[in-house]
């Protein structure tokens, strides 16, 4: 449907048909999402009610794989923010984009996104999830590109999908190994429980992978430098995957995997300390940004730090806080980016210091900023405030260390309530500034949407009834895996986290005031603080490219001598290795006591080998290995096999003739380039070792007895069945006839090949008469 | 009187020999058109045999003095074999009439190639194993320079011919090194032999060694791979397909056969070499891709990386472990001939374009060859859902089964995974350059209607493999279970 849109961009404006196009292109472009949502709010009612519903179709029967969904609380409460942020970001993007020549392009990969992500949530079965998870990687790295014009973004595009795409390789070995350890791939007989994963031993390292792949996803400390970097996308992208759903896929994850995993030691520290670390270090990055989409980046690592910690802590609480928490961020977080594209659309820049006093030309859009940053900051009445407070009571509860959790919280959301006033304040207040094109707000298009968010914050705030019961509830209840009561309210009552709010707000509003010097020492600052993995990604690459060129180098050089000498070193490592299996008798006979004439032959066969190595003339190399060719051959026939030494003499003769025909072709040896020494020795160690290991084998084949079941049978069958007396010739005529043949058949071949020949230079010289 | 082999098992390399000889008579004696009628008689013959193949059926029947045996695992591998052999010689018609190469030789050198591989797949006998071997590899050696007016085409048939005699060299070595201290050629005596001694031989260990590094030259695995690059670069590009696809298929399809049959019980030593192998291959070949600026090159690094993959599976040593390679194997067959088809597609002012950077804005001006490329692409990196997803999923989930056992299969999975990483970073490098880079030239228009159908028959296949992957799954399990029981 979304591509229907897409040629309407272009159509006149001024024709009436047009515009109903127009209108048109907008409802299709959301039809979908909207679709999708009113079908997860129909569901809500029963899920509420505890309802589970399960879907399923077979996959791979054979292997017992299965296509499932599960629509549970906590899928619900993703797949209503991923439809319903959907349709706010679709309807969007169709204005934000108006005229892109590749808005179709934009739509479908966006559609597949959104489908990819509801897959993501509402999977049942771990493998499926995987697919839908990397197909999230896949459409944001085709998105996060889309403007593919500037470098930046394609590196940007490149980076987050190797780092993401790295940590879905990760999660996908620690779901088989899960798999391994539970017997099961579904998520719902996961949680059932019947097996305890955590007592078995490839606990932890499944564990370490599964959240290497959600880290990586939802941008925890060392992993969250892509996220910033992929704000080279167009705004709404950056909304819409950036802040609301797919970074929240890592969140899910966790969530959903909570009961199975969760509760041990490892969980709780692993993840109160990557989330703890990632949220005061992305409040603070968030303030040294000048770009107002940099900064909201930042402040989405903080959020997804945040959440990360709280599902760390684990208790009621805890999930509670964050199942919250997820819906607040979601909703002032998309508003925001969507404000700051309206503020980029019209004065074409997102600088802090070059964006002031544009509240009397951007009223609307002001007022959902506003809105916005006040449930950011966490002030009442809006949901924001509550969500604030319900962190502070899990931070409280921490199992470790409480009092350093608490502290980070504080820290990370007073520097929050800053950041919200540089997002939310700066642009609007102050001086107003001379544009060349007097800056208005956006067509309602693309104010309708962030303001309907930012509304929600309040209406959530004042009525939290509107989202406890029917969403909160039931998606703790299902990341607990017990019923949970919730009842939220503005007013908690005077204690701990109130007094904690207000310290909050304090110091942030501190913060806030003393912006100018602040800015300065965080830029100062900034370079102590720790750069993340971002320069080891650049090192990898850097030293996958080297390693790439070295390779190439040393051997795929495209000398065939070198490839020889790699494959017969080799062959020594694995034939070594086989002695060492087998067991090599040590003492292995060996029989000095030969003939003399047979000391004759070895000297003939030393001596020819010698000259061919040490000679400069092609012509006396190859005579001298003809006669290392009759000294195998004097071998033979001491041992009575006449036929086969006249077979190695003919075959001798025949390759020096072939050779000496050869080499009339071929340069003078003399004048080709002379091989190193150390090259030659290396050669020669080859060939030492190689040739001591074959007779090794060879001796070993002398010591065991040698088989003459053969040789009986043939000496005692020649005479009665085939009438010859000959046994060479009985062979070859009675007993293997068919081999005879087949050689006939050979010969036949090769003679229709030769007519072929023949033929093609007929052709050829008949062409030459014709056209002469 | 003698008693004559029952011939039905073999009558589908029967057929095709027979049916090859008589098209290389017609050819000889033919007029100077008859190019392209042998290469589409030669389709049609492939086809035949395909359904001889499959109407044989499953059933295990051995023959030639169990020199010869037909079963479950050597139809499906036949099936797939012939598949590959009949799509190659499609792309090198077309390509052949553009290139002014159109003889009547290349598509009989193919198809003699195939009944080598035919005879690979049902060798029950090292001689019957050497014997399919060299009658596929010297074919391919000639295939290999067929464009002897081009000196890169004659260096990779001069290569391809030394370091393959040399290989051959090795595996002859070790079956006579077997046949000194077994005493038997025939695969099912030697499984015999070796379950009856507690420990084998030495003689049997060098010799399964030898044998083993004969063949990893042949699936190109590390470091028996030198040839590969080169001779990929070198020959002519329908005929580099081919070398990526079937014969690959036949030379994977004899390991298995050889390492679960005859040397099954010898699974703790050939596990090593294999482990070995995989691990060289897979890591060399995702790291040497990274420089490649020719596709042909690039392609050749990733089937040296592929095979480690399906070398991994074999390395679990266990049923589902050469499922897993089985389906790998015909997973990696679609999209590596898929890949080719687009590469044959792509020319520039009348010349083939091999420099990937010159592929820059191919979306631009050809969506759906563009399509095509990043299907391709995206499914050799093994994301999901395309089709390369799953051959990897199937091995991983083998080598993890079988790791509860052998821990050292660990190290394996977690290499194999991080050079699915590299791998995927120069695939997606390629999707990166056709779609978001601009155009440097533009490409001919051309419509080459057997090359597109190749190219959407396997782009579907790919594409859509996630939806339907009963029939291969269950092929592949069934080829399997006939090896482990039969």
């Amino acid at each position: 449907m979304a591509s229907k849109t897409a040629p309407i961009g272009r159509a006149g404006p001024n024709s009436r048909f047009a515009i109903f196009r127009c209108v048109a292109g907008y409802l299709l472009a959301a039809a979908l999402p909207a679709a999708l949502t009113g079908l997860f709010v129909s569901l809500v009612p029963e899920v509420a009610g505890g309802g589970v519903l399960r879907w399923s179709v077979d996959w791979v029967p054979s292997l017992g794989v299965r296509l499932s969904f599960l629509v549970d609380g906590l899928g619900l409460v993703f797949a209503l923010l991923i439809s319903g942020i959907g349709v706010v970001v679709f309807v969007y993007a169709r204005a934000y984009l108006d005229g892109h020549p590749q808005l179709v392009r934009f739509f479908v990969v966006l559609t597949l996104f959104m489908l990819a992500m509801l897959g993501t949530v509402l999977a049942d079965n771990l493998i499926a999830l995987f697919v839908f998870w990397e197909l999230t990687t896949l459409t944001s790295y085709l998105l996060i590109g889309f403007t593919h014009e500037r470098a930046d973004a394609r590196a940007a595009a490149l980076q987050a999908l190797l780092v993401t795409g790295i940590g879905g390789l990760a999660m996908l070995a620690g779901f088989i190994l899960l798999g391994a350890a539970a017997g099961t791939f579904e998520l719902s007989q996961l949680r059932a429980g019947t097996v305890d994963v955590r007592a078995d031993p490839r606990y932890l390292p499944l564990l370490g992978l599964i959240l290497v792949g959600c880290f990586t996803k939802s941008a925890q400390f060392p992993f969250h430098f892509w996220l910033p970097n992929a704000m080279a996308a167009p705004t709404p992208v950056s909304a819409y995957l950036h802040s609301a759903t797919m970074v929240k896929a890592g969140i899910y994850l966790m969530a959903r995997l909570l009961p199975t995993l969760g509760g041990t030691e490892a969980w709780t520290v692993t993840l109160t300390a990557a989330g703890a670390v990632t949220a005061v270090l992305g409040s603070v990055w968030a303030l040294g940004q000048s770009d107002l989409k940099q900064l909201l980046a930042y402040t989405t690592v903080m959020g997804l730090g945040t959440l990360t910690l709280l599902l760390g802590l684990g208790g009621t609480a805890g999930v509670v806080a964050a199942m919250v928490f997820l819906l607040v961020h979601c909703f002032y977080k998309a508003a925001l980016f969507l404000v700051v594209g309206a503020i980029d659309h019209a004065t074409h820049t997102r600088e802090r210091d070059a964006l002031s006093g544009l509240a009397a030309a951007m009223p609307v859009t002001f007022v959902t900023a506003a809105l916005a940053a006040l449930s950011m900051a966490g002030l009442p009445p809006l949901v924001g405030f509550i969500a604030k407070e319900l962190i502070y009571v899990g931070a409280v509860e921490a199992p470790v260390v409480p009092a350093v959790v608490v502290g980070a919280a504080l820290a990370a959301n007073a520097l929050t309530v800053t950041a919200a006033g540089l997002v939310a304040l700066g642009p609007f207040l102050g001086v107003r500034r001379a544009w060349s094109q007097p800056p208005h707000d956006p067509p309602w298009t693309m104010w309708s949407g962030p303001l309907l968010l930012a509304a929600l914050g309040v209406g959530a705030g004042l009525y939290p009834a509107l989202i406890d019961q029917t969403l909160v509830a039931p998606a703790a209840s299902a990341v607990l895996n017990t019923p949970v009561e919730v009842h939220l309210a503005l007013w908690h009552g005077l204690g701990l986290p109130l007094a904690l709010s207000g310290a909050t707000l304090a110091l942030g509003l501190a913060a806030w005031s003393a912006r100018r010097p602040l800015d300065r020492a965080l830029a100062a600052a900034a370079a102590g603080l720790p750069r993340s993995a971002e320069g080891v990604y650049d090192a990898a690459l850097a030293g996958m490219k080297g390693l790439a060129a070295w390779q190439t180098a040393v051997l795929q050089h495209g000398r065939l001598r070198g490839y020889l000498a790699t494959v017969f070193a080799t062959m020594i490592a694995l034939i070594g290795l086989a002695f060492l299996w087998g067991g090599l008798s040590p003492a292995v006979p060996l029989p000095l006591d030969v003939p003399l004439y047979a000391w004759g032959a070895a000297a003939l066969i030393l001596a020819g080998t010698a000259v061919t190595l040490k000679t400069t003339s092609r012509l006396t190399a190859i005579c001298a290995l003809g006669a290392v060719g009759i000294g195998v051959a004097i071998l033979f026939v001491s041992h009575g096999a006449v036929d086969v030494a006249l077979t190695q003499l003919l075959c001798d003769i025949l390759f020096v003739i072939l050779l000496a025909v050869a080499l009339l072709k071929l340069p003078r040896f003399r004048e080709l380039p002379h091989r190193g020494r150390a090259a030659m020795v290396a050669t020669a160690g080859l060939a030492v070792a190689f040739g001591t290991l074959v007779s090794l084998i060879l001796l070993e084949i002398l010591a065991t007895p040698l088989d003459l079941r053969l040789t009986e049978f043939f000496q005692s069958h020649s005479q009665p069945t085939a009438h010859g007396r000959n046994i060479v010739n009985v062979i070859l005529v009675d007993f293997r006839a068919f081999d005879t043949l087949g050689e006939i058949a050979v010969v036949m071949l090769a003679g229709l090949a030769a007519v072929a020949l023949i033929r093609v230079r007929a052709s050829a010289r008949r062409h030459q008469e014709n056209n002469r | 009187m003698v008693e004559l082999p029952a011939f039905l098992p073999a009558l589908p390399e029967l057929f095709l020999a027979v049916s090859t000889m008589a098209l290389l008579m017609f050819g000889v004696f033919g007029s100077d058109g008859t190019a392209r009628l042998v290469g589409q008689i030669a389709v049609v013959v492939l086809l035949c045999t395909g359904l001889l193949v499959i109407g044989h059926g499953t059933e295990r029947a051995v023959t030639f003095n169990g020199m010869f045996v037909m079963d479950g695992f050597g139809a499906y591998m036949k099936v797939l074999v012939l598949i590959g052999s009949a799509l190659s010689i499609i792309l090198a018609q077309g390509y052949a009439e553009r290139e002014h190469m159109n003889r009547f030789e290349l598509p009989v050198l193919m198809l003699f190639a195939t009944l080598g591989m035919l005879l690979m797949v049902s060798a029950n006998d090292l001689i019957s194993l050497y014997v399919g071997l060299e009658t596929q590899s010297l074919a391919l050696y000639v295939v290999a320079a067929f464009r002897r007016d081009h000196a890169k085409s004659s260096e990779a048939g001069l290569k391809y011919f030394v370091l393959g005699a040399l290989s051959s060299g090795l595996l002859l070595y070790g079956a006579s090194l077997i046949y000194g201290f077994g005493g038997t050629t025939q695969f099912d005596r030697i499984a015999g032999l070796i379950a009856a001694s507690p420990t084998p031989p030495v003689g049997v260990v060098v010799g399964m060694v030898f044998a083993v590094a004969g063949l990893a030259f042949k699936i190109s695995a590390v470091p028996f791979h030198m040839w590969t690059p080169d001779v990929y670069e070198g020959a002519p590009t329908p005929v580099t397909a081919f070398f990526a696809a079937a014969p690959k298929v036949a030379a994977v399809a004899l390991i298995l056969r050889l390492l679960d049959g005859p040397f099954g019980h010898m699974v703790e030593q050939w596990s090593q070499v294999i482990f070995a192998l995989s691990l060289a291959s897979m890591v060399l070949g995702s790291f040497a891709a990274i420089q490649q600026t020719n596709i042909k090159r690039l392609m050749a690094y990733s089937s040296i990386a592929n095979m480690g993959f399906a070398l991994l599976g074999l390395a679990a040593g266990t049923e589902q472990g050469t499922r897993g390679v089985v389906v790998y194997m015909t997973i990696y067959m679609v999209m590596t001939i898929g890949t080719f088809a687009v590469i044959l597609c792509m020319k520039q002012h009348g010349r083939m374009v091999e420099d990937i950077r010159q592929l820059a804005g191919l979306s631009r001006s050809h969506p759906l060859m563009a399509l095509g490329t990043a299907i391709f692409m995206f499914s050799l990196a093994g994301i999901p859902p395309l089709a390369g997803f799953f051959g990897k999923l199937y091995v991983f989930l083998a080598v993890i089964e079988a790791a509860a056992k052998h821990s050292e299969l660990y190290i394996l999975a977690v290499f194999g995974v991080l050079s699915s990483v590299v791998g995927a970073f120069y695939y997606l490098r390629v999707v990166k350059l056709i779609y978001f880079d601009d155009p440097i030239e533009t490409f001919d228009r051309q419509s080459d209607d057997s090359i597109a159908a190749v190219l959407v028959g396997t782009g579907l296949f790919t594409m859509f493999f996630f939806a339907f992957p009963v029939p291969v799954l269950n092929g592949a399990a069934a080829a399997a279970a006939a090896l482990f029981t039969g």
